[in-house]
């Protein structure tokens, strides 16, 4: 639900300004930062757990045997040792980020098992679903540009009204639309669709057309300003035809910003994917998630916090490389 | 057409038209529309009996589920309440929710940014990287993280969307410190020998803050939505509350027998936001305007 | 200028898209209830509340009927259940469903109340009623190759009832009668009580009560969790959270209850139990094909439902829904606050409105219509009466103030209702408690509703006399017996967290004592029909507002698809598609 706003709100902020310089330099030391960043995270996410009101004991036992009821010190004891919950706090936190050093994420309260590995086993169709989603977003804002873009008055109107309208589109809403729509009433998409492909399209979708107005939007203005520069008149005065500048001059130049966004739009997708996996009830960790947090299992909350952080981190440096590729100007 | 909000029906404002003071005269019919919306809402937070005469908790057993008609203009729920007046009713509920977390994220951008911005660089390199890190918790998970420690209420929504929200506003107040502090009359004041702290006080400070009204604008309706994704979840405010988010939860149920129950308080949420982000571009433009000179 | 068109574009994109979901969906709307309930759900004895119940120990159930086919095995049934349970085992009805997928148990209970063989072939009991002699199936092995034998059910009982493995379900029913259990020969096992426990058979008729290998329970907790080991007719090849459990055919099953359609291993091949929280979701996952049965049929396709598939009900025996006033704490230690309530909101119309017709009122606070023994008498002792209401409290000293709540020593009559939302209380149910806080409102209860998350009552927290005023919440069993469960005391020494209401009463407890011990039905009637009518009427601790029930929507061509008699649960071991191989 992202709902992209507005792009000065949280997000073009957060593009960090290309520094010039060795590339492999810049490299290192965004690597050195999102270990910071990541160790940060872990730290925060640590310490609210700890604020966890009531004996964690109490909950893990009452969740196990479906019991409502309170037990005496004596009867917690075994259960606190095999989570660790009687050591220090800063044993605890120790061992915690020890274990996040591994990528051991620690044992969830309800299942009993480690988290990394229930995680391991959910991560995948919400890895499918976002990546989806951020590729068919771009093709949508693309194409609303490359054909709605100062074109006739009525036209580029109806495509920049379409993306300010379709980012402020919250994911329940459009969801909950497109499924009574396309799969309740139409048939034409499973209600619930698994991990298929054809359950995969309304979904994507969902997750898509809000990220697609929010990319459009920012692209738009870029794409303008590109078309009045003096190398679009020349390409066209050589004859090259109206498609064939916009793809391969004006566009390059215009997708910089929203690359940058591209990654930010990662953990935005994945706070989407809650969303939208609820919705659809398709499996993946943002199902998963809300289910663990009405339970109170809070390492496996943290677990996928923990798991958004470190994709989160690794996107933007992915996006630094992107942003390399694209503007020559940058390459060391 | 009794599907949205009543003014969005009086829609071309008549008052641009006649233009009076200079400052009307650029309002075009979507900012006027935008703002007739807010104002709807806002009276509707404010004296929402002057917008409808039903009450919201009003539970009729024999008028349950009906479709929107003249009698009920969008629709009854499965109490037999009358879905207008609850949407009315619910706007306080849903914009002290976006109020609050807004200023909850508002206020920890200003002290973080106005200290990154006015600080040294290991003050601005220190908070720099805060940031960074509060970036890497989106929203959604943050409140759910929130959740399952805290368990769900008002208090929990508010503040993970507080908290959520904080690091995009806190990097705008620093660069807009920043470029307030750099700018010609600052360096002017200080080489008049002004006192930095006044000089913080009087100038800096009051003129960074000014764009963040827009930001503000545009902020409450993304709380908004973020703070009903949380209560669709049902994570959020509970019955009978019609506030927009327990609407959208309760509608779920409902959706192939009475669709009016989800559609409704939804485009309440489309249409706000998006006319709060109407107005907000439309004074970030007026700002804009005034500040260049 | 662009960008104000663009503006305008926008808004208007979101005026027209509401014209147009106003138009075309204007005529699907259709009034609420009407549809016949009782109708096309084959077999349901649901529908006579009360009449026959309580003396012919009927328990609603769907009838499982002899197949007229010679059906073909194979195929997979996809089946959409409502909620997750963190366990594969354990003690909650959710857990109990699961269970009976993989396990068996000793006894089946058919429709009607009678205990039938299953694993157990015969069982006698000594006339002190203390020591019962259990014969068992020879030749049974578990699905991985232990044999279950006497020594393997005698495990079981010291394994419900150990700390580390503890099923508190078993507990709470048989932990204070349970003396010991041994092994006479591979085939024989010896139970002994230490006092009379005539409700014996039924409550091990339940699904909490599956014969697990003692590898099982010798793995532990987790294990007895994660991993269980039955002998049914299925087996748990694989549970992946959040998303579904996948069960395979068990080839060597030969141990089927003798009320089961037929013996031998189940016809379908695979049984995908998933999970679809979301009601809509679920229903249409039916009826786009993707799921041949689902639990729980939302009461908005209730009616739609009866015309297009096979639909089952059953009406679960035991505690039903049922308002539990704080007796000893708040407004509501006053009995005349309690009977006001009761009198103050019209229980029977909210429940029919919200559930649209599906699930019956059950005006008995103390056990469900379809219980045996269930007291019939009860069900109207607290009639939707203002007048009354509002005299009860006024007498109470109770005066309504400006705002119409009333007040009493400055302090308003302010009510906390708290329930467990989604899993216990279904949005039906919570529509239901809307409806009544409303009415509620008019006579002078300032009513807050409190939903609780899954966790925050596992924590325990809302259990001590000054969580609450009231709360709601059902105890499903087959037998009157449950009321031990639901009424021994609260107090200090061995706290009773099901006690809800926190009522205390010896001769109540003698009472059902007498009931428990009672081997005929007369005896069992006057004593446990007493204590119905102690806690609903007399005491007005609990007041009865509707039954728990499993739904099931079945697509035509899946056959044999039937709900067992003890619990509702759904057992899929003699369903088979057909004209399919």
């Amino acid at each position: 639900m992202a709902t992209y706003a507005e792009p000065t709100g949280g997000a073009t902020a957060i593009g960090v300004k290309p520094r010039r310089g060795p590339w492999v330099k810049r490299i290192a030391w965004r690597v050195l930062g999102a270990i910071f960043v990541l160790w940060a995270a872990a730290t925060f996410v640590f310490f609210v757990q700890q604020l966890l009101p009531g004996n964690q004991a109490t909950l893990i036992l009452n969740e196990q045997t479906g019991n409502q009821q309170s037990y005496t010190a004596k009867q917690l004891a075994p259960t606190e040792a095999k989570y660790g919950l009687d050591q220090p706090v800063l044993t605890q936190y120790w061992d915690y980020i020890k274990g996040l050093a591994h990528g051991d994420l620690g044992k969830s309260y309800t299942q009993h098992k480690s988290v990394t590995s229930i995680i391991g086993e959910q991560v995948g169709p919400t890895l499918v679903l976002t990546i989806t989603a951020l590729i068919l977003a771009w093709i949508l804002a693309l194409a609303t540009i490359l054909f709605t873009s100062r074109r006739r008055k009525v036209v580029s109107s109806l495509g920049s009204g379409w993306e300010i309208f379709s980012a402020g589109l919250p994911y329940y809403w459009l969801g909950v639309i497109l499924l009574v729509v396309f799969a309740i009433e139409l048939k034409v998409f499973p209600v619930q669709g698994g991990t298929s492909l054809e359950g995969l399209v309304l979904p994507a979708l969902t997750l898509a057309i809000p990220l697609a107005g929010f990319i459009g939007q920012v692209t738009r203005d870029e794409f303008e300003k590109v078309l009045d520069q003096p190398f679009v008149t020349s390409a066209r005065a050589r004859g090259m035809g109206d498609l064939a500048v916009r793809v391969k001059h004006v566009l390059r130049h215009s997708v910089l910003p929203a690359i940058t966004l591209s990654g930010w739009a990662l953990g935005a997708l994945i706070s989407g994917a809650v969303i939208v996996e609820n919705v659809f009830a398709r499996p993946g960790i943002g199902n998963m998630i809300v289910g663990a947090a009405e339970h109170r299992d809070v390492p496996l909350v943290s677990g996928v916090v923990m798991l958004v952080a470190f994709i989160y981190v690794i996107s933007n440096i992915l996006v630094d490389i992107a942003y390399a590729i694209v503007d020559p100007r940058l390459r060391g | 057409m009794s599907a949205t909000p009543a003014p969005t029906q009086g829609a071309p404002a008549p008052s641009a038209r006649i233009a009076v003071p200079d400052w009307v005269r650029g309002i075009r019919p979507g900012v006027a529309l935008a703002g007739l919306v807010v104002a709807f809402f806002v009276v509707a937070m404010i004296v929402p009996s002057l917008l409808t005469s039903h009450d919201p908790y009003a539970v009729n057993l024999e008028e349950t589920l009906r479709s929107p008609s003249w009698a009920h203009i969008m629709g009854t729920d499965q109490s037999g309440r009358d879905l207008y007046a609850r949407i009315v009713y619910g706007a306080r509920e849903s914009l002290l929710i976006g109020l609050g977390a807004t200023a909850l994220g508002m206020a920890i951008a200003i002290v973080l940014g106005t200290l990154a911005g006015l600080g040294n660089k290991w003050v601005d390199g220190i908070i720099g990287r805060g940031v960074e890190v509060m970036f890497a918790f989106p929203i959604l998970l943050l409140a759910l993280l929130f959740v399952a420690v805290f368990g769900p209420s008002v208090t929990t929504e508010i503040v993970a969307v507080g908290l959520g929200t904080a690091p995009g506003y806190a990097r705008m107040v620093r660069g807009q410190v920043l470029a307030v502090r750099d700018s010609g009359y600052v360096e002017a004041a200080r080489a008049l020998g002004h006192p930095y702290g006044s000089i913080v006080r009087r100038h800096i400070f009051p003129n960074a803050m000014r764009p963040l009204v827009v930001v503000m604008t545009l902020g409450v309706g993304q709380s908004i939505v973020w703070a009903s994704g949380i209560a669709f979840l049902g994570l959020g405010v509970p019955p009978p509350s019609p506030e927009w988010g327990a609407l959208l939860n309760a509608g779920r149920n409902y959706i192939t027998q009475a669709w009016w129950l989800e559609v409704m308080p939804g485009l309440a949420i489309v249409v706000f936001s998006l006319s709060l982000t109407t107005l907000g571009r439309f004074l970030q433009k007026r700002l804009e305007g005034g500040i260049s000179r | 200028m662009r960008t104000h068109i663009a503006i305008f574009a926008a808004v208007a994109m979101a005026v027209l898209l509401a014209v147009g979901l106003s138009a075309c969906g204007g005529s699907s709307a259709t009034g609420a209830g009407g549809g016949s309930t009782d109708g096309s759900s084959s077999g349901s004895s649901s529908d006579v509340p009360g009449a026959t119940a309580a003396s012919t120990n009927v328990v609603g159930t769907e009838g499982a009927t002899k197949p007229t086919t010679t059906p073909k095995p194979g195929g997979t049934i996809h089946y959409a259940h409502e909620m997750e349970t963190p366990c594969l085992t354990g003690g909650w009805i959710q857990e109990a469903y699961i269970e009976r997928q993989y396990a068996d148990s000793l006894v089946s209970m058919e429709k009607g109340g009678k205990i039938v063989p299953w694993l157990a072939t015969s069982w006698k009991t000594t006339p002190d009623h203390l020591t019962w002699t259990f014969t068992l199936k020879p030749g049974v092995k578990f699905t991985n190759g232990e044999p279950l034998d006497a020594k393997a059910v005698v495990d079981n009982f010291y394994a419900w009832l150990n700390p580390e493995t503890i099923n508190p379900t078993v507990q709470t029913y048989i932990g204070e009668y349970f003396q010991s259990a041994k092994v006479i020969n591979p085939t024989t096992f010896q139970l002994k009580l230490s006092k009379p426990y005539a409700p014996l058979l039924p409550v091990i008729s339940q699904g909490y009560f599956g014969i697990l290998s003692p590898s099982t329970y010798k793995g532990g907790a987790e294990t007895v969790c994660n991993e269980p080991i039955g002998s049914g007719p299925f087996i748990v090849q694989k549970w992946t959270h959040g998303q579904n459990i996948t069960f395979v055919r068990n080839d060597n099953y030969n141990s089927a209850p003798q009320n089961a359609l037929h013996q031998g291993p189940a016809y379908a091949e695979k049984l995908i139990w998933s999970y679809v929280d979301d009601p809509t979701t679920r229903y249409g996952s039916l009826t786009t094909g993707q799921s041949n049965v689902i639990y729980d049929v939302p009461g908005p396709d209730w009616a739609t439902a009866q015309n297009e598939f096979e639909v089952q009900q059953y009406i679960t025996p035991g505690r039903p829904d049922t308002l539990d006033l704080n007796t000893v704490n708040g407004p509501f230690k006053d009995q005349k606050v309690r009977e006001a309530f009761a009198y103050g909101a019209d229980r029977e119309a909210a429940v029919a409105s919200a559930f649209e017709g599906k699930t019956p009122y059950n005006g008995n606070g103390a056990l469900s219509q379809t219980t045996p023994n269930f007291n019939a008498n009860l069900e109207d002792t607290w009639p939707y009466n203002p007048e009354k209401a509002e005299a009860l409290l006024d007498e109470a000293g109770w005066k309504k103030n400006g705002d119409g709540v009333r007040e009493k020593d400055g302090k308003p009559l302010d009510i906390l209702l708290i329930y467990g939302a989604n899993s216990i209380i279904t949005n039906e149910g919570a529509t239901v408690l809307q409806d009544l806080q409303a009415q509620w409102k008019e006579v002078g209860f300032n009513v807050t509703l409190k939903p609780l998350a899954f966790a925050e009552l596992f924590a325990a927290e809302y259990t001590k006399p000054t969580s609450y005023d009231a709360t709601i919440g059902y105890w499903t069993s087959p037998s009157a017996g449950v009321m031990l469960i639901t009424w021994r005391p609260w107090n200090g020494k061995e706290p009773n967290a099901y006690n809800s209401p926190f009522y205390n009463d010896p001769h109540l407890i003698e009472l059902i004592e007498k009931g428990n011990a009672s081997f005929t039905e007369a005896d069992k009637d006057k004593y446990y029909g007493e204590a119905q009518e102690i806690v609903t009427k007399k005491v007005a601790a609990v007041v009865g507002v509707y039954t728990q029930e499993t739904t099931l929507a079945v697509e035509p061509n899946l056959k044999d698809v039937w709900l067992e008699a003890s619990q509702g649960e759904p057992v899929f071991s003699d369903a088979y598609f057909e004209g399919e191989g």
